[in-house]
């Protein structure tokens, strides 16, 4: 008989957020050699103050600044030159500043994905490169997904299929663009009733499948050891219902958003192997999700191991 | 290369795996239509609870046996039933020969449909459904616990009072189905050899249609159609020719008005009052005890939920005030101080089965509420006890008349009281529930819950220990999820249990269970 509003929020595509523009991840350009090992670990900090209840933007002071936070240990190995595997776990935590509901922090999702490369090839001044990244991603601790906006993700398999391509100058300007389909399996719910434009009697909760397309307009510096980006990301689910009116999220929803956001990473000239990146980002439309904007900061350290 | 190959495959593997038993989810009860364990043939004469006279409602003489008008509509059914559609027959197989069950179901789908509090004004004011003015924001209705428990007494209440009527014309005028007239005809459920006029399918529909369109007059549309779609299936299904059928919707119609004239009339109107009434009432509790409860939200609601529910016409307990629970500790007392650490212990260490526990009972907002998932259980259990549809609509009423006499009583003690809920009274204190709109003492959950299982417990005695353990389960629920002390909900129980009793010594004078 929860008859206050349940304060609203959103839905955090877990990889929307945590996919780092890290160093040799899924979606980049960029490849470990055979041998090769990169560790990194990245902080992040997302807030949003407003949200999308379906298209309508709107503010909740029983939310007030909604907070998450996370961080991320990732490794990406080279199995050969052309293919590498990635995974990684984060740690989440959530909170917001309005309102009586309960924060959460936890183990997240653990994702493992490999990624191809298909085609490297010298194209006029420059070269060009196709990847392919199939990755897989489940949930790792028994975090409940139908607690949004604080849940720690949609608490569903996620099966990944991407495109990546990228022209590169040998100057150093490259430009990227890469488009994914993500098929999610479902979700449980802790109640076995809901409301999805029709009643549910089940547990079990579909998360809507989506495509993800971004595009990259980037550069290399002082030898490649400096790396700048900008680039704009896309995100639509196939499927999904809209929040209902001053009503709480749920992982059924149908999540978008389009984001702008700008990376640098920085190799050290004297400590070889380690470097550090940061970036910002920040979402400018959106549907049935916060409007967020955050910022990363990550160390990566890469070696040879065999 | 190889090795590379091997760990593409294994990622395949484990994502197909993992997406290979989705299949379509369940949106309504999946039953059939089943043979009955007893026809009740006496239904007839059990006690009415809106009229006093079983023949108060009057249907013409059926045509007889061998008449050339029946036979015309025997004709006319064998053409209906050869010519079916698709979409007709699949009508049959959904609505069953229990179709009480389905429309139920359907109230409960509006119920949670309409069940969304309304957002603030930019201004920070709040607005309020108007009646008047159904499909201006906010929706009327809101469909919260109290209208819920109400609309379902209503509808159940209306469906039984017309069933004992159909049963005891049926019984009266003895005409056969259409089945047993015909040898050509079949029929689509059971042929149980229950008599067919008036059709007993025609009273569920009109009487569904009617209350449900009162109570949720944008749905009035959706309602017809639905309505439209059971009528014809009972002719298709070969259990009535539309004789049957017409006599069955003079008694919905006729029963549904006499239901519709006591809602009109009985104190639901000014449940939801305004500030200045609504501030009397809290200063009343502050002169009384001290204390006062107050909403929590930004912006601040200035009203609780209709805090005159507590006034609202009860169907089997005499007044109020009998099954007033006494008052709470004062907050700061021991017993107070007790029951506040509890909370908070829950908060800090919160077991994975306590928070399933506390989601499980929530039925908040854009839910069917504990009075939906108390008839949902009613609804799984009739199913499980093969019972007739007069039977099934006994249980219906008696239990959603409990429900909403322990909902009338739990909201006048809450407003009696007007005690204050954990995240006013503790600093700092947070929940995994959202705290609802109205006070805490007694809980609505406890109360609703306990009064469902006592009348449940009465029809279904091998099922009373699950009925009881799964009230005090909705009751601890709201424990775990820090929005009741314990005493809410230990006296909720007894408080519904009590009023439940009245229910079920309404039911026993029949001595039919």
């Amino acid at each position: 008989m929860n008859l206050k509003s349940r304060f609203l929020g959103l839905f955090l595509a877990s990889w929307g957020i945590l996919q780092l523009s890290t160093a040799q991840t899924p979606l980049d350009g960029l490849m470990m050699k055979k041998g090769e090992i990169c560790v990194a670990v990245v902080y992040e900090d997302a807030r949003w103050d407003q949200y999308w209840e379906g298209t309508y933007l709107r503010t909740n002071a029983n939310v007030g600044t909604f907070s998450r936070k996370s961080i991320m240990p990732m490794i990406v190995g080279g199995i050969s030159d052309k293919v590498n595997i990635i995974v990684s776990l984060p740690y989440v935590k959530t909170s917001a500043t309005g309102g009586q509901l309960a924060g959460v922090e936890g183990i997240q999702d653990f994702s493992i994905s490999l990624k191809a490369q298909l085609v490297d090839q010298t194209l006029g001044k420059g070269k060009l490169m196709v990847f392919s990244n199939l990755s897989f991603s489940t949930p790792a601790s028994n975090y409940l997904s139908d607690y949004l906006p604080f849940s720690l993700g949609f608490g569903a398999n996620e099966l990944g299929l991407r495109a990546i391509g990228q022209y590169e100058l040998e100057k150093g300007p490259y430009l990227r663009a890469s488009a994914s389909y993500l098929h999610r399996g479902t979700t449980e719910a802790e109640r076995d009733f809901y409301y999805q434009d029709d009643a549910f009697y089940t547990f079990t909760m579909d998360v809507p499948d989506a495509v993800h397309g971004q595009v990259a307009l980037g550069s290399w510096f002082l030898e490649k050891r400096l790396r700048v980006e900008a680039s704009l990301t896309a995100l639509r689910c196939a499927s999904g219902d809209d929040i209902r009116i001053y009503n709480s999220p749920q992982p059924t929803n149908k999540v978008d958003f389009d984001r702008v956001e700008g990376f640098a990473q920085y190799y050290f000239k004297n400590v070889k192997g380690l470097g550090v990146l940061g970036y910002y980002n920040h979402m400018f439309s959106g549907r049935n999700m916060g409007q967020f904007s955050g910022y990363g900061l990550g160390l990566t350290y890469q070696f040879n191991a065999f | 290369m190889k090795n590379q190959l091997r760990y593409i495959l294994a990622v395949i593997t484990l994502g197909t795996l993992s997406y290979s038993c989705m299949e379509d989810l369940p949106t309504e009860y999946e039953f059939t239509g089943y043979e009955f364990v007893e026809l009740d043939v006496d239904a007839g004469e059990w006690n009415l609870v809106l009229f006093t006279n079983n023949e108060q409602v009057a249907i013409p003489q059926p045509a007889a046996v061998g008449s050339p008008a029946l036979n015309q509509e025997l004709a006319d059914a064998k053409s209906k039933i050869q010519n079916a559609s698709a979409a007709q027959k699949e009508a049959v197989e959904y609505w069953t020969n229990n179709p009480l069950l389905r429309w139920n179901e359907i109230a409960l789908e509006l119920a949670t449909k309409y069940n969304l509090i309304p957002a603030p004004n930019p201004d920070g004011t709040y607005p309020a459904p108007d009646p008047t003015k159904p499909d201006q924001y906010p929706l009327f209705p809101y469909s919260h616990p109290p209208y819920t428990s109400r609309m379902l007494a209503y509808l159940s209440v209306a469906q039984y009072d017309g069933l004992i009527m159909a049963w005891h014309y049926k019984e009266k005028y003895g005409r056969p189905a259409p089945y047993e007239l015909d040898a050509q005809i079949k029929s689509a459920y059971s042929e149980n050899g229950l008599k067919s006029y008036p059709s007993d399918g025609a009273v569920v529909a009109i009487t569904s249609r009617d209350i449900l369109t009162a109570m949720f007059p944008l749905e009035k549309e959706y309602l017809a159609k639905m309505a439209e779609e059971h009528l014809e299936s009972l002719v298709i299904a070969g259990i009535n020719v539309s004789s049957d059928v017409e006599a069955g919707k003079l008694i919905g119609t006729e029963v549904s008005k006499k239901a519709l004239a006591r809602a009109a009339t009985d104190g639901m109107r000014n449940a939801q009052t305004n500030k200045v009434k609504s501030d009397s009432i809290k200063n009343a509790a502050i002169a009384r005890f001290g204390w006062y409860w107050e909403n929590q939200e930004t912006p601040q609601r200035p009203v609780g939920l209709t805090p005159l529910f507590g006034r609202v016409k009860m169907w089997n307990v005499p007044t109020v005030e009998e099954v007033r629970p006494g008052p709470p500790p004062a907050p700061g007392s021991p017993q107070f101080n007790e029951d506040a650490e509890e909370l908070k212990r829950y908060a800090k260490n919160m077991t994975a089965k306590e928070r399933s526990i506390a989601n499980f009972w929530n039925d908040g907002l854009n839910t069917y509420t504990p009075p939906g998932h108390w008839n949902r259980f009613a609804k799984e259990t009739v199913v499980k006890y093969r019972l007739s549809p007069v039977r099934t609509a006994r249980i219906f009423a008696y239990m959603n008349m409990a429900i909403v006499d322990a909902g009338i009583s739990c909201w006048d003690a809450k407003y009696y009281y007007h005690y204050p809920r954990p995240i006013q009274t503790i600093p700092g204190f947070k929940t995994i529930l959202g705290t609802p709109n109205f006070p805490a003492y007694t809980s609505g959950h406890s109360t609703f819950s306990s009064a469902a299982a006592e009348v449940l417990s009465h029809f279904f005695p091998l099922e009373a220990t699950q009925f009881r353990k799964w009230a005090e389960e909705a009751a601890m629920s709201r424990i775990y999820g820090g929005i009741h002390y314990r005493f809410d909900a230990e006296v909720g129980l007894e408080q519904g249990k009590a009023v439940g009793a009245y229910s079920v010594a309404k039911a026993k004078l029949d001595q039919v269970d």
